[in-house]
């Protein structure tokens, strides 16, 4: 019964909600109201926007030194995370059975491995940072916490899956997931997506402004 | 249990140095074709005989080590048709590690219990002062944080595979207890080098001020406080600090060691190998959980003004005086402590809002 | 619900875009911007995180545009945004935040938290939450014209005093000029020697150009307090006074703010395009050393650095032109740290330094350039915004440093050649 209701409707549930909310809060954002900017620009804002959207993956470097912490856990929690989400032999796997019809090659399980490893490592000192240092600690809402756990939560049912030799561990992981994805369009999780509307709105208005940021 | 080693370590060795070499695939048809009866009428009624079988039995098992299978699938151990150690191993393991070490967690935990209740949380003479001075960085916190979450991760689920059997099988039943053992066995190996990763970053971030001096020596001549009056000197970190710094990384290498050792079995060791790896892998994680139980008591419930210190960074200049005075000259020397209101300015705290102040 | 909280939220309200959308929304609560700011810098104290001056919109966006906020009121659970949610974010806003923009430069997902912290000064300053320095600097704005207080009658006063130095004369109210020059108050009560340059200047390139007796205030108050009803009152002055003088461009002085007001936001706030360019000095100098128009002669032996206004350099995008324009005349140019889109603020712009409250505080930030300016060991610094001048020559007083505070245009007007060749 409960592996009917994971595996088939709150599977779908969860999909369903997961791409109508991400759409519709993208849609709230690109559609919303602005005003055209009257000034006369000095460079292209949307060259301005693409070169934002990329810069922004490093650091300026003045900065660099202050938030290293941030910045190489960072990186180990989300390439790690990236990777294992959609190069995870069991996840390509899943994805071409379940949803798109086509795979590609996975990495070998080594690398599945480490990759988990990094993103755990990453994820729990991001979110010790969060709680240990006085700024993030006061300026975290309680979805920042929420979404951390429920990914670390994610991430750690599907490391006891691993062996693939369990329904119930299995039916565990895919429970989480579902809840996750339930939770992700109304949470800070959708920064996922909205990071590339945000760079590009900064950065057509520095491109307008002919500042290279 | 001494005896039962020695004998255990010789026989291995015996085994391994024993030279005769035969051919199990070769050996095992023509071992076979001579020795299975084929009909009845092979044998003649009523005369006894041995068993040929049982014979054949004692071959396969390789038990005296006369025989030695060769494979011509190379590998470690591929010349072993069947581990005749195997129950061997697993009684031992049952007989000493599975039970020997809920033992020594539990009397740990009872010590400590009891000296909670005789000794009571150690105070510090005239209280907190409010006054706090900057002890960890936030790498530092962080980096204490990740390595404790981890070990303890850890330690519960290497618990749970090393006397799960045992505990857990009673109150859980085991089919529940297959998923906990699947489950615990998955996230013990892959958080393995994660605890050797964070290991490193303590190694390297706290290195420095671990280094024993002098003055370590008298600290620990009076038993860290617990002998005689009271007051022992520390530096920045003192003696008691210094020796758990050093048992974490020492003990945790040899831990994480050993669990490479057992949780990639394709560089060659054989069973040997990883016997002695599981047995040094319990033993040293026994030995850390038991003092990491008493660094939590102490840490926290155990010592007042303890836990601040790893929270923010910050700890009371009255603790500082109490466990660390050598550094509290220093920490006065270079102006370091600031007060109460500064302290809670800078771990944010609201202060009086705009609309208090005009009420 | 009070009147004044009514006000602002409804302020706040019509400034949530799609760009403050995906800003809230892609924000992680990373601290990042905190450690750009020099105001957490110099104070450690987290509530002068940028984005934590953003709270009162976010507050807003999450009660009344997100899910759960929806869901919360829906169900009545959620408290209802109170005149504190507003009130105690003045300081923070006002005295904490001099609007450089270095924390929109290193936002990983590209929040560019400044304009947001614009944003909620419109609210606040709609619902009466400004400091008293500010409000009375933008009401002298309207009534004199001059948040100084300044009248044109001290113009002319300083228009004479040019003359008589220069033996040039200064062109007032002359229809159908090139360029019509615009001042800051402090150019006026504390800095003639801005005026004087540009005279000079311009006689030398052969620049037709005129004051106007109408449009003389280039900066805006209503900018700084964040109520653009004001803002667009006092652009629209500037833009009537080049329209009757018919000009083909307005320039913007050495002042940070002035030129993002005419250059950037002004049309915006007046909800039309401007019939002229308008054009910052530093732009318009290179323009002329570039058509062969400004020649100098001679170097600044001084050990000289150039501090780059966060308005017209960062903010601004006017970078390279007073590179181009001061190297040339200093033998010994050194770059401060950080120079150029990432430098530091000196602690003063966005109004801080016409809000007597923050006085303590602004000093305090002025920490920053005073640590990268004895880094450099230098013995003068250039700048070429009156504010940034004003407020760095003050730390320098109180912190009695040895460093001299030039203007950029001056030290050009010094070096100019006798006779341009023609």
């Amino acid at each position: 019964m409960i592996e009917y209701l994971i595996d088939g409707p709150l599977w779908y549930f969860a999909l369903v909600v997961f791409c109508i909310g991400v759409l519709w809060q993208l849609a709230s954002i690109v559609f919303a109201r602005s005003k055209t900017d009257l000034s006369v620009a000095r460079g292209s804002a949307t060259g301005g926007a693409w070169r934002n959207v990329f810069s922004r993956f490093v650091p300026h470097h003045e900065i660099a030194p202050q938030i290293r912490i941030q910045v190489v856990a960072g990186y180990l929690f989300h390439l790690g995370l990236f990777a294992l989400l959609f190069f995870a032999a069991p996840h390509v796997l899943f994805l071409e059975e379940n949803l798109l019809g086509f795979g590609w090659t996975p990495m070998p399980h080594w690398a599945f491995i480490v990759s988990a490893q990094f993103a755990f490592l990453g994820l729990i000192m991001l979110w010790l940072r969060r709680v240990v240092n006085p700024v993030s600690r006061l300026i975290s809402t309680l979805d920042d916490h929420v979404a951390a756990i429920l990914t670390f939560v994610v991430m750690l049912t599907g490391c006891f899956a691993l062996l693939e030799g369990s329904t119930a561990l299995r039916l565990l992981h895919r429970f989480t997931v579902e809840i996750w994805l339930i939770y992700f369009p109304f949470s800070t999780l959708m920064h996922t997506f909205t990071f590339l509307p945000s760079r590009a709105f900064t950065g057509a208005w520095f491109g307008r402004r002919g500042i290279d940021a | 249990m001494v005896y039962f080693l020695q004998e255990y370590f010789f026989n291995c060795f015996t085994r391994s140095a024993s030279i005769i070499l035969l051919s199990l695939s070769l050996l095992l048809p023509q071992l076979s074709n001579a020795a299975i009866p084929q009909k009845h009428e092979d044998f003649p009624q009523g005369v006894s005989a041995i068993n040929p079988g049982s014979e054949l039995w004692r071959e396969v098992r390789q038990r005296d080590s006369a025989v030695t299978g060769i494979s011509q699938v190379k590998g470690v151990e591929t010349g072993v048709l069947i581990n005749s150690r195997g129950g061997q191993w697993a009684r031992f393991r049952i007989e000493n590690p599975v039970k020997y070490a809920p033992m020594v967690l539990g009397v740990v935990f009872l010590v400590l219990v009891l000296f909670y209740v005789l000794r009571g949380k150690v105070g510090i003479e005239g209280g907190l002062s409010g006054q706090m001075v900057k002890r960890f960085t936030e790498y530092e916190c962080i980096v204490h944080w990740t390595l404790a979450i981890v070990f303890l991760f850890l330690a519960v689920t290497g618990l749970i595979l090393l006397v799960g059997r045992p505990l857990l099988i009673p109150l859980f039943g085991k089919e529940i207890f297959s998923l906990i053992a699947s489950a615990s066995k998955e996230g013990h190996n892959l958080f393995g080098p994660i605890f050797l990763v964070s290991l490193l970053m303590m190694l390297f971030s706290f290195v420095k001020r671990n280094i024993y001096e002098k003055g370590d020596l008298a600290w620990l001549l009076k038993g860290g406080g617990f002998i005689g009056d009271g007051h022992v000197s520390g530096g920045f970190f003192n003696m008691g600090e210094k020796t758990w710094y050093w048992i974490v990384i020492l003990i945790g290498l040899v831990i994480s060691i050993s669990g490479l050792v057992l949780v990639s079995p394709n560089f060659g060791q054989g069973r040997l190998v990883m016997e002695i790896s599981h047995l040094v892998h319990v033993f040293g994680a026994i030995i850390l959980t038991a003092i990491s139980i008493g660094h939590m008591y102490m840490g926290s419930i155990g010592t007042e003004g303890s836990l601040e210190g790893m929270k923010s960074g910050y700890v009371d200049i009255n603790w500082v005086e109490a466990h660390h005075d050598r550094w509290a000259k220093e920490c006065h020397e270079n102006e370091m402590v600031i007060s109460a209101e500064e302290y809670a300015r800078l771990q944010g705290s609201k202060p009086d809002t705009a609309m208090e102040k005009e009420a | 619900m009070s009147e004044r909280l009514e006000r602002g939220l409804e302020t706040l309200r019509g400034e949530i875009d799609g760009k403050v959308k995906s800003f809230f929304s892609s924000c992680v609560r990373c601290g990042i911007c905190a450690e750009a700011c020099l105001f957490y810098t110099e104070t450690n104290d987290p509530r002068y995180t940028p984005i934590y001056k953003t709270e009162p919109l976010r507050k807003l966006w999450q009660k009344e545009y997100s899910f759960w906020g929806k869901l919360s009121s829906t169900l009545g659970i959620s408290k209802p945004m109170t005149e504190a949610d507003l009130a105690d974010w003045e300081e923070l806003v006002y005295d904490g935040c001099s609007m450089c923009g270095r924390c929109s430069m290193v936002c990983p997902v590209g929040v560019d938290i400044s304009m947001v912290i614009f944003k909620v000064k419109h609210g606040l300053a709609k619902a009466g939450f400004s400091p008293e320095g500010l409000v009375g600097a933008t009401q002298r704005a309207i009534d004199i014209g001059s948040p100084m207080g300044i009248t044109m009658k001290a113009v002319r006063a300083t228009i004479k005093h040019v003359e008589a130095n220069t033996g040039l004369k200064v062109p007032l109210d002359v229809e159908g000029a090139d360029y019509l020059a615009l001042l800051s108050s402090n150019e006026i009560a504390l800095y003639p020697e801005y005026l004087e340059s540009i005279t000079k200047i311009f006689d030398h390139a052969g620049v037709s150009w005129t004051l106007s007796s109408e449009a003389y205030e280039a900066t805006n108050s209503g900018l700084q307090i964040g109520n653009k009803k004001v803002a667009g009152q006092l652009v629209q002055r500037v833009v009537d006074g080049a329209e009757k003088l018919k000009v083909k461009n307005v320039i913007s002085p050495e002042c940070g703010h002035a030129y993002t007001a005419l250059r950037w936001e002004g049309p915006n706030f007046i909800g039309k395009a401007y019939p002229f360019r308008v054009v910052h000095i530093l732009e318009l100098l290179d323009e002329l050393r570039d058509a062969g128009r400004l020649v100098t002669t001679g170097m600044e032996h001084e050990r000289l650095t150039f501090h780059d206004p966060c308005s017209i350099v960062r903010r601004g995008g006017i970078m390279a032109q007073p590179r181009n324009l001061l190297q040339p005349l200093a033998e010994n140019f050194v770059e401060m740290a950080d120079h150029g889109a990432m430098n530091w603020c000196c602690g003063g712009g966005g109004g801080v330094s016409s809000n007597e409250r923050a006085e303590e505080l602004k000093l305090t930030a002025f920490n920053k350039k005073k640590s990268q300016i004895d880094a450099l060991n230098v013995d003068a610094v250039v700048t070429a915004c009156s504010n940034c001048r004003m407020v760095m020559e003050e730390g320098v007083e109180v912190n009695e440093m040895e460093v001299e505070l030039l203007g950029l245009t001056e030290i050009i007007a010094e070096h100019l050649v006798e006779k341009r060749p023609e």
